[in-house]
C-alpha cells in the first residue's frame, strides 16, 4: 500500500494527490489517500475520481509514503504525517518542484522532523524542467491505447471548451456543424454549467461531457486528438490529460488564445483559435502529417520525462504482477428498477435467448431484481438502491461505481435497460473502454425522457428499442445507425395448460373453484392499490365459486386486512403468467412486460394503468388495447367501473368476447431473439 | 595610545529563539573590548517580524543603535551570528571590510540523518563574495554544533580559506541559581517553540511523559492541541501558556527530547532548567554539550531514570549540583577571557 500525500492541505493538494494515485494504480500499485483528507467542496464529479482510492487509515501500518507537491509543506500536513503510522523501514519519498536547494532542504527538514527518518526527494525542477502550465504535482502518465486510432476513416477528437469560449455566439452552431462529419467523432468537454446547456442543445452522437465528469486518463484514452480552447482549462486536470495524451501516442493541439500549452517545452501543436477552422486544420494539415508529428513528439525527451515508469525507478517501486487468474470476458446486464421488475424482467427474457458464447453472462442490479434474475439462473451484483438516510443524493452511485469498476475490465461489455444513464454505469463504460448497449424502449410519458436525459447516448455504441405491439405508441427518440429496433419483449409460459394449473391450485389450496381472477397490480411500490384490492376482494367474495389470488413478486407486501377475505388468497410467485393464463379475468397494471404478456398470451383483462412520474405511459399504453376491443381499461380513481366491469367479465362473458379478438389479431413478432443476436454480435458498431 | 578595537556585528535581530538571548548576553560582554556596533540584515527569513525583546532590550541597556541594512560593515573584528538567516537569499546585500570575520553557527549544518540543516554552501559563498579580511573563520558554539561544521566542511570544496576556530563560541549561561527542591517528585514537564523540530514521535513522547509521572506537563505544545492530542496524564499547554517561572516551581524534571532528525546547536532550554534547579533529561548527544550535567539516556529509560532520582533523594541533588556546575564553564567571565584572546590576537595582528 502505497499512501499518497500532498504539500498542499487544501482542493489542489487533493487533487495533486488523486492525479498521482491514478497514474500508479494503472500501473497495478495499490496507492490509498487517507480518505480524511477529502474536501468538504469536492465537486461530485470529482468524488466518484477520487472513490477509488479512499481509505480509512486509522491505525494501519505504513510502508510506503508518496509526498507530491512537496515545494509547500502545509502545517496541517506535517500534523497529521505526524500521526501517521509508518513502520520503522517504511519508504518515504517527496516530489516537488523545489525554486532553490533551500526550498529542498527545508521541506526534507519538515518532513524528517514529523516522521523522525529521512525522506528521499526528487525535484521536478530538474527531472521535468518547463512543464505544462498549471501542473500541480508531478506530471506523469502511463501510456494507453486510445480509441479511433483512425480505422474506418474516423478520428476522435476531444475538444476542451472553457466558459469564456462558449461565449462566442459561432462556436454552438460550429459544434452542431461537426457533429456530421462523417470523419470526426468529437466529445466536447466543458465546464459544468455549460454542460448542463449544452447537453439541452439535443446532439445526436456527439458526447458532451463535464471537465469533472472523467477522469484525465479517460479523457486521454478517447482523444487520438486533444484539442484545447479556451482560456479556462488550463488546470492540472488539463496538463494531466495532455500528457497522457502524448505518452499515449495522441496529438495535443493548443488553440488558447495565449498559446499557454504550445509554449512550453511539450511537443504540443498551435492550432486555430476558431473553432471553425478546427475541421480543416485536424484533415488537412495534422492528419496528412501525423506520421511525422508522432515520431518527433515520441523522440521528444519532454515525453520521455512523463512516463511514470521513470518515477517508478527512481523510487524503486516495482509494477506488481498480476496474480489473478485471466477470466473469460463478460457481458453483465444492468437493469434499473422502477416501480417494478419490468427492465430486469426484460434484460433476462434476453438473456435467456443468448447462447453461450465468448461472453459470461451476468447481473447487477438493485436488491428488488435480484430474486427473480438469481432465479433465472444468472448470477447478480447487487446494487445500492437511493436513500433517504444516505448523507448525500449519490452515495449509492458511489458504492455502483466502486462495485461496477471492480467486476468489470476492458474488454467486457455492459447492456444497460433503463431510462436514465448513472454517473456510475457512464464513467465505467468509459474509464473501462466497455462495448455498451442501451436498451431503451420507445414509450415513455410525455417530458420524462428530455434531450438532457438523452446526452449520454453517445456513450453506447448502440440501442436497442424493444418495440411497443401497437405502432402508435413508438415514439422514436434519437436516430442513427445505432439504433435497433426490435419486436416486443415477451416472456413464454411454461407450457403448462388453464386446466393443469387449476388442479394444482385445487389440490396445493384444497379447495374447489369454478372461476378465477387474478389480480397484479405490484406490492405496492408506485402507487396504493389497496382501494382497488379491496374492492375486488369484496365483489369475489360474494361469489360462491370463485378463487381471487393476488399475485405478488417473494418480498412484496400487500396490506395485511386483504388477508382477511375468505375466497382472495394473496399468493407470492415467480410463476405469475402461468397463474394468469389459467385465469378468467386478468385484473393487472399496464407495464412494458405485463401488458405485452396480456396481449401475446391471449388472456381477458382489466388494465388499471399505474402513472407514477417515474414509470412509462402506461395509461396511453392500456387504452390502445382497449380502444382496440383487445381489453378493457378502468381509471385507479374509477372504482365504481372497475367493479362493473369485472362483473361484465365473470357474468356477462365479456372474457370470451376479448380472447376471441386477441386470437384474431396480428400482432409483430416478439423481438427477443433479435435483441439477443444484437448483444451476440461480434461487433456492435 | 592605540585606538580602541573596532568590533561590528552582523546579524538579523529579529530571531525569536535561544540565538538572540545568546548574543543579548554576548554584547554585554563584548562593549567592555572595543567600539561595538550592530549591523542589523533584514533577511528574507524574518520577513515580517520585529526584533526580538531581549535583543531590543540590550541596545538600550547598552546604547546601541543598530544599522539596518549599510551598504559597507567595516571594522577590525566581524562577528556574524546565525549564518542561517541568509539561507533563503542569494545575496547579502553589504560589503564587509575587515582584519577577522567570525562567522558563529548556531545552526547545525547538519542534522544527525546526516542531511544538510540548511544551504550552508550558498550561505557562506554570500559571505564569502560580500567580504574582505585576512582571516574568515567559522565558530561553532557546542560540540555537537561542532561535529556538524567539521563533517560539513571536510566535505566540501571551495571553502578551503575558511578555518574552523578550535574553541567552542559557547553561549553565556549566567543565570540566577535556584537550590534544588527538598522533595523531588516525579514530575515531569519541557518546554520549547511549537515548531515540528523541538518534538519527538508521539511514541517516543508516550514513553518519557508516561503515565507513572505525578506529572507530565507539556508548554509549547500547541501542535498537539490542533491536532487534537490528548493523553489523560498529559498537561498540553500552548506555547508562553504560563511563566517560565511558574513552570520551574511545577516540575523536578526536565524531560527534553527533540525529533530525531533535529538537534538543538546549543541546548540554551537545558542551561536554563540546570539554573533552576532541575534534573535534566535529554538524548546522549545533545547532552554530551554539558559533560555530566544532564543525563543522557534513551527516551524508554526516563521511567527508571526518574525514579531513581526521585526514590534517592541525595542522586537528585547531585544531579542538580552537577547541573548547575556544569554552567560554570558558559559563564561571562569566561567568555571574556576567550574574547579576550581573540581581540589580543587581532591587535597584534594590527600590530604586526
Amino acid at each position: 500500500m502505497i499512501l499518497i500525500e500532498a504539500g498542499d492541505a487544501g482542493q489542489r493538494g487533493f487533487e495533486a494527490k488523486l492525479l498521482f494515485a491514478a497514474q500508479l494504480a494503472a500501473r497495478g500499485h495499490d496507492a490509498v489517500i487517507d480518505e480524511r483528507t477529502l474536501p468538504p467542496d469536492f465537486d461530485r464529479g470529482s468524488r466518484y475520481e477520487a472513490a477509488p482510492y479512499l481509505r480509512d487509515l486509522s491505525g494501519a501500518p505504513m510502508h510506503q509514503l508518496v509526498i507530491v507537491g512537496a515545494e509547500a509543506m502545509a502545517d496541517t500536513v506535517l500534523g497529521r504525517l505526524r500521526q501517521t503510522g509508518l513502520v520503522p523501514d517504511a519508504s518515504v519519498w517527496l516530489i516537488g518542484r523545489f525554486e532553490s536547494r533551500q526550498a529542498l532542504i527545508s521541506a526534507q527538514s519538515k518532513v524528517a522532523y514529523v516522521i523522525g527518518r529521512e525522506p528521499q526527494v526528487i525535484d521536478l525542477a530538474v527531472l521535468q524542467p518547463n512543464d505544462l502550465p498549471g501542473a500541480n504535482g508531478p506530471v506523469v502518465a502511463v501510456g494507453r491505447p486510445q480509441d479511433g486510432d483512425g480505422a474506418g476513416g474516423t478520428e476522435s477528437l476531444v475538444v476542451f471548451l472553457g466558459t469564456e469560449t462558449l461565449e462566442d455566439p459561432t462556436v454552438e452552431p460550429t459544434l452542431m456543424a461537426l457533429e456530421h462529419l462523417p470523419d470526426l467523432r468529437l466529445t466536447v468537454v466543458v465546464p459544468g454549467r455549460a454542460r448542463d446547456h449544452l447537453k439541452a442543445l439535443r446532439f445526436g452522437s456527439l458526447r458532451v461531457v463535464g471537465l469533472s465528469d472523467l477522469t484525465p486518463a479517460a479523457f486521454a484514452q478517447l482523444a487520438r486528438f486533444a484539442v484545447i480552447y479556451g482560456a479556462e482549462p488550463t488546470g492540472s486536470r488539463i496538463a494531466a490529460m495532455a500528457a497522457d495524451v502524448i505518452v499515449s501516442g495522441g496529438i495535443v493541439i493548443d488553440c488558447t488564445k495565449d498559446a499557454t500549452l504550445a509554449g512550453s517545452s511539450a511537443p504540443v501543436l498551435r492550432g486555430p483559435q476558431h473553432l471553425a477552422a478546427l475541421a480543416n486544420y485536424v484533415r488537412h494539415t495534422v492528419v496528412p502529417n501525423r506520421v511525422e508529428i508522432l515520431r518527433q513528439t515520441a523522440r521528444s525527451p519532454w515525453t520521455e520525462a512523463r512516463r511514470v515508469e521513470v518515477l517508478e525507478q527512481l523510487m524503486g517501486l516495482e509494477a506488481p504482477e498480476t496474480t489473478r487468474p485471466a477470466r473469460a470476458g463478460r457481458i453483465l446486464f444492468l437493469p434499473t428498477n422502477g416501480s417494478g421488475l419490468g427492465h430486469a424482467r426484460r434484460s433476462t427474457l434476453i438473456a435467456r435467448e443468448m447462447q453461450p458464447g465468448a461472453h459470461e453472462t451476468v447481473f447487477a442490479a438493485f436488491p428488488s431484481c435480484m430474486p427473480m434474475i438469481r432465479a433465472a439462473g444468472h448470477d447478480c451484483l447487487p446494487l445500492v438502491s437511493k436513500s433517504r438516510v444516505h448523507g448525500a443524493d449519490h452515495a449509492n452511485d458511489l458504492v455502483n461505481y466502486m462495485r461496477l469498476r471492480r467486476a468489470l475490465k476492458e474488454g467486457d461489455r455492459l447492456v444497460f435497460d433503463g431510462g436514465y444513464v448513472f454517473d456510475s454505469i457512464h464513467r465505467t463504460i468509459l474509464e473501462k473502454r466497455l462495448e455498451a448497449t442501451w436498451i431503451r424502449r420507445g414509450l415513455w410519458q410525455a417530458g420524462q425522457i428530455t434531450p438532457a436525459a438523452l446526452h449520454r447516448e453517445g456513450t453506447f455504441a448502440q440501442v436497442i428499442v424493444p418495440e411497443e405491439a401497437f405502432s402508435e405508441l413508438n415514439t422514436d427518440l434519437s436516430f442513427g445507425r445505432h439504433v435497433r429496433k426490435v419486436g416486443p419483449i415477451v416472456g413464454e409460459r411454461t407450457g403448462r395448460d388453464a386446466a393443469a394449473t387449476r388442479s394444482i391450485l385445487r389440490e396445493r389450496l384444497g379447495r374447489e373453484f369454478g372461476e378465477l381472477v387474478v389480480t397484479m397490480l405490484g406490492g405496492g411500490v408506485a402507487a396504493d392499490r389497496t382501494a382497488q384490492m379491496q374492492l375486488l376482494s369484496a365483489l369475489l367474495e360474494r361469489r360462491k365459486d370463485c378463487l381471487h389470488l393476488i399475485l405478488i413478486w417473494p418480498g412484496s407486501t400487500v396490506p395485511p386486512a386483504l388477508y382477511g377475505w375468505k375466497n382472495t388468497l394473496v399468493c407470492q410467485t415467480r410463476n405469475a403468467p402461468d397463474y394468469a393464463a389459467a385465469a378468467d379475468l386478468v385484473v393487472t397494471a399496464a407495464g412494458y412486460n405485463s401488458f405485452h404478456e396480456v396481449l401475446y398470451h391471449g388472456l381477458p383483462a382489466i388494465f388499471v394503468p399505474q402513472m407514477a412520474g417515474f414509470m412509462d405511459d402506461q395509461d396511453r399504453r392500456a387504452r390502445a388495447a382497449s380502444d382496440r376491443g383487445l381489453a378493457v381499461t378502468v381509471a385507479p380513481e374509477d372504482l365504481l367501473l372497475l367493479e362493473r366491469e369485472a362483473t361484465a367479465f365473470l357474468d356477462g362473458g365479456k372474457g370470451t368476447e376479448l380472447r376471441g379478438a386477441l386470437a384474431a389479431t396480428n400482432l409483430p413478432g416478439p423481438g427477443n431473439k433479435a435483441a439477443a443476436a444484437l448483444l451476440a454480435a461480434e461487433d456492435w458498431r | 595610545m592605540r585606538a580602541p578595537l573596532r568590533i561590528a556585528y552582523v546579524l538579523d535581530p529579529r530571531f525569536p529563539g535561544g540565538t538572540s538571548s545568546a548574543v543579548a548576553a554576548e554584547l554585554k560582554v563584548a562593549v567592555r573590548f572595543g567600539r561595538v556596533t550592530v549591523h542589523a540584515v533584514e533577511s528574507r527569513m524574518f520577513r515580517g517580524r520585529t526584533v526580538a525583546p531581549v535583543l531590543d532590550d540590550a541596545f538600550d541597556d547598552l546604547g546601541i543603535e543598530p544599522v539596518w541594512d549599510a551598504p559597507v560593515i567595516s571594522a577590525d573584528i566581524v562577528l556574524l551570528h546565525n549564518p542561517a538567516f541568509l539561507k533563503f537569499q542569494t545575496t547579502l546585500p553589504a560589503r564587509i571590510v575587515c582584519r577577522h570575520i567570525y562567522v558563529i553557527a548556531h545552526e547545525n549544518f547538519k542534522r544527525p540523518g546526516g542531511e544538510e540543516g540548511f544551504d550552508v554552501a550558498t550561505t557562506l559563498a554570500q559571505i564569502d563574495r560580500s567580504t574582505l579580511a585576512l582571516e574568515k573563520v567559522i565558530a561553532p558554539i557546542s560540540r555537537v554544533n561542532r561535529d556538524t561544521v567539521d563533517n560539513w566542511i571536510a566535505r566540501r570544496s571551495g571553502f578551503e580559506t575558511w578555518s574552523v576556530l578550535p574553541d567552542d563560541w559557547f553561549n553565556i549561561c549566567s543565570f540566577s541559581l535556584n537550590p534544588p527542591t527538598a522533595a523531588p517528585a516525579d514530575r515531569r514537564g519541557r518546554y520549547s517553540r511549537p515548531g515540528f523540530e523541538k518534538f519527538p514521535p508521539l511514541d517516543a513522547m508516550e514513553q518519557m511523559f508516561s503515565p507513572q509521572a505525578e506529572r507530565n506537563l507539556i508548554l509549547g505544545s500547541d501542535s498537539l492541541i490542533a491536532r487534537g492530542v490528548v493523553r489523560p496524564h498529559w498537561t498540553l499547554m500552548p506555547y508562553r501558556g504560563i511563566e517560565l517561572e511558574r513552570f520551574y516551581e511545577m516540575v523536578d524534571f526536565l524531560v527534553y527530547y527533540t525529533s530525531p532528525a533535529w538537534r538543538e546547536g546549543f541546548g540554551r532550554v537545558l542551561a536554563e532548567c540546570m539554573a533552576a534547579g532541575l534534573v535534566v533529561i535529554t538524548d546522549p548527544g545533545t547532552a554530551s554539550s554539558f559533560g555530566r550535567g544532564a543525563i543522557g539516556v534513551r527516551p524508554e529509560e526516563v521511567d527508571a531514570v526518574v525514579a531513581r532520582h526521585v526514590e534517592r533523594r541525595e542522586l537528585y541533588l547531585r544531579q542538580v549540583q552537577a547541573g548547575q556546575e556544569a554552567l560554570a564553564s558558559f559563564s561571562a567571565e569566561r567568555f571574556a577571557r576567550r574574547f579576550d584572546e581573540i581581540c589580543a590576537r587581532a591587535q597584534r595582528k594590527i600590530a604586526s
